[in-house]
């Protein structure tokens, strides 16, 4: 079903070199290539170290790549043009900002007038679970809330993808799976197309349609996993009494075993 | 000199609100009970002390020479004018110092360059006490209010300065990073991001600048002027009437209470966090 659809995001052969000029030349990735379907979630796993950082800011357009493209809807990604949305582990929401204004941001920033702007924020708003909390500044929130106004500030602007940066692993775990059931619920709910990095091989099963194992360093393409189970099954509670689940955190974990005896 | 400054932190941490709602409780009355006894006494000690004759007046000055110096100055009008020159000088060279400074030191992340070309003068001007430079202000300024003003503005301008930099490097780089991914510009992330993230640091410059102001404005009064409280205290001294010293004294630390209490109303409402 999802071979019929645009693909949003294509990576082809993509190569990081850090310190070319010296001796000390780090390879960090090499030879990335994936596609993301237009309603994808596609996880990154991989072991520390395997360059997960870098590929998002070349993804983002925020470091060039030594080789390779990166396309976003078959254009080549140059710069940092706000084709990407962005969700790290760090909220980074700004602290002189209400709930609303911080939402708006991403809108902010590509000129959209305030008062459409607002409407837009005060939609998502009231449709995930903030209402009441338009004008709270970010302090007044709990760690959980604000990951909710941080992905809300990423969906406003509508971003080609959406990447997901390890985003629930400074939650404790209840507010992690709550969170995790929700975003995906938002994403699927919106058709956006996410990648999603994360350490986490569990969540990575329970969130995604298909999982890139990257080796550590230099990362590249392991193996891809199509994940294969009913969405109306991928609830975080309840996908790990599947079978399928059990038999891909196995086989994630011994790909992922093998790097770290290497 | 940095009396003022100390006095004021003094009172400001005692007039937060949760103080003030404790400001009747037995142990608050006991300590401001004893906070007048050791006032009055202390001033009783001293006026007996001259009166005694164990300390010569023209070294000390007494307690009610000062109040007379004090009522005498007030009615007429000679105590307030120097006041109120000073305030001025005070005032004006805060304004125009730290204002500018600010700006100057925002404006220097826009360009890196800049900053890096100008890093080897900053250091210097970090350390340097920059009072040191009032002599050649007044030399170039004259011994009006003009060069009370001018080392008010260039000291609070270095200090505004360095501290508006200093806070706009201090921005988290991942909001940088941020706002680069959302394809901003680097003047919108400038305005967005960084202008608000150094707002803390420049309210802080402003709450140290006004004592800056006001010691940059007493010393150019020292060095060469007509009016003022710094002139009247350094006259005063020079004469040997130590009342009249004390009661400017007196004057220079309200007007630094009330300058600071001013501020410090700015100051909060600049802070965010």
């Amino acid at each position: 079903m999802q071979n019929s659809q645009a693909t949003v995001l294509a990576a082809e052969n993509v190569k990081m070199t850090f310190n070319t000029d010296t001796s000390e030349e780090v390879t960090a990735i090499s030879n990335i290539g994936f596609e993301l379907k237009q309603g994808e979630i596609l996880g990154i796993v991989g072991p520390s170290g395997c360059g997960k950082t870098t590929l998002f800011n070349i993804i983002a357009g925020l470091q060039a790549p030594t080789a390779g493209t990166i396309l976003v809807n078959g254009n080549r990604v140059q710069d940092a043009s706000g084709h990407v949305g962005y969700m790290l582990q760090k909220d980074l929401l700004l602290p002189w900002r209400s709930v609303i204004d911080n939402v708006i941001l991403g809108l902010q920033v590509r000129g959209i007038a305030a008062k459409e702007s607002k409407t837009i924020a005060q939609n998502l708003i009231n449709a995930y679970g903030l209402k009441g909390f338009e004008q709270a500044y970010p302090s007044a929130l709990s760690g959980g809330m604000r990951q909710r106004v941080a992905f809300m500030r990423t969906l406003a602007f509508s971003p080609d993808v959406i990447l997901l940066d390890e985003p629930f692993s400074a939650l404790d775990s209840q507010t992690r799976l709550l969170l995790q059931a929700d975003v995906m619920r938002i994403i699927r709910e919106r058709n956006c197309s996410v990648v999603l990095v994360t350490h986490d091989v569990g969540e990575a099963i329970t969130m995604c349609d298909r999982i890139v194992v990257i080796t550590s360093r230099p990362g590249r393409v392991k193996s891809v996993h199509t994940i294969g189970i009913d969405p109306a099954l991928r609830h975080p509670l309840k996908i790990r009494k599947q079978a399928r689940f059990n038999e891909l955190y196995e086989m994630i974990w011994d790909e992922l075993g093998i790097q770290f005896a290497a | 000199m940095s009396i003022p400054e100390t006095g004021a932190t003094a009172v400001s941490a005692t007039s937060t609100p949760k103080a003030r709602r404790r400001g009747f409780s037995v142990f608050g009355v006991r300590v401001l009970a004893y906070q007048i006894i050791l006032f009055v006494g202390f001033l009783a000690l001293w006026e007996y002390a001259i009166r005694a004759q164990w300390l010569p007046v023209y070294l000390y000055g007494q307690p009610s020479g000062i109040w007379r110096e004090l009522v005498k100055g007030v009615q007429s009008g000679a105590l307030v004018h120097d006041t109120w020159i000073t305030a001025q000088e005070t005032i004006i060279g805060f304004i125009i110092g730290s204002v500018t400074g600010s700006i100057a030191g925002l404006g220097l992340w826009l360009s890196p360059t800049t900053a890096a070309i100008l890093r080897p003068l900053m250091v210097a001007l970090n350390g340097l006490p920059k009072i040191a430079l009032a002599p050649l202000i007044v030399v170039w300024f004259g011994v009006g209010m003009e060069s009370k003003v001018a080392i008010a503005a260039i000291i609070t301008f270095i200090v505004a300065m360095l501290t508006s930099f200093a806070g706009s490097q201090e921005v988290d780089s991942d909001y940088i990073r941020m706002m680069k991914s959302l394809g901003a510009s680097r003047l919108q992330t400038f305005r967005m991001v960084v202008v608000p993230g150094t707002v803390p640091w420049i309210a802080s410059a402003f709450r140290l600048n006004i004592g800056f102001a006001m010691i940059g404005a007493v010393v150019g009064e020292y060095i060469s002027a007509e009016a003022g409280l710094g002139h009247h205290v350094y006259y005063s001294g020079t004469l040997y009437n130590l009342n009249a010293v004390w009661g400017g004294i007196f004057a220079l630390m309200i007007l630094a209470l009330i300058l600071d209490a001013m501020v410090g109303w700015v100051e909060r409402r600049m802070k965010w966090r």
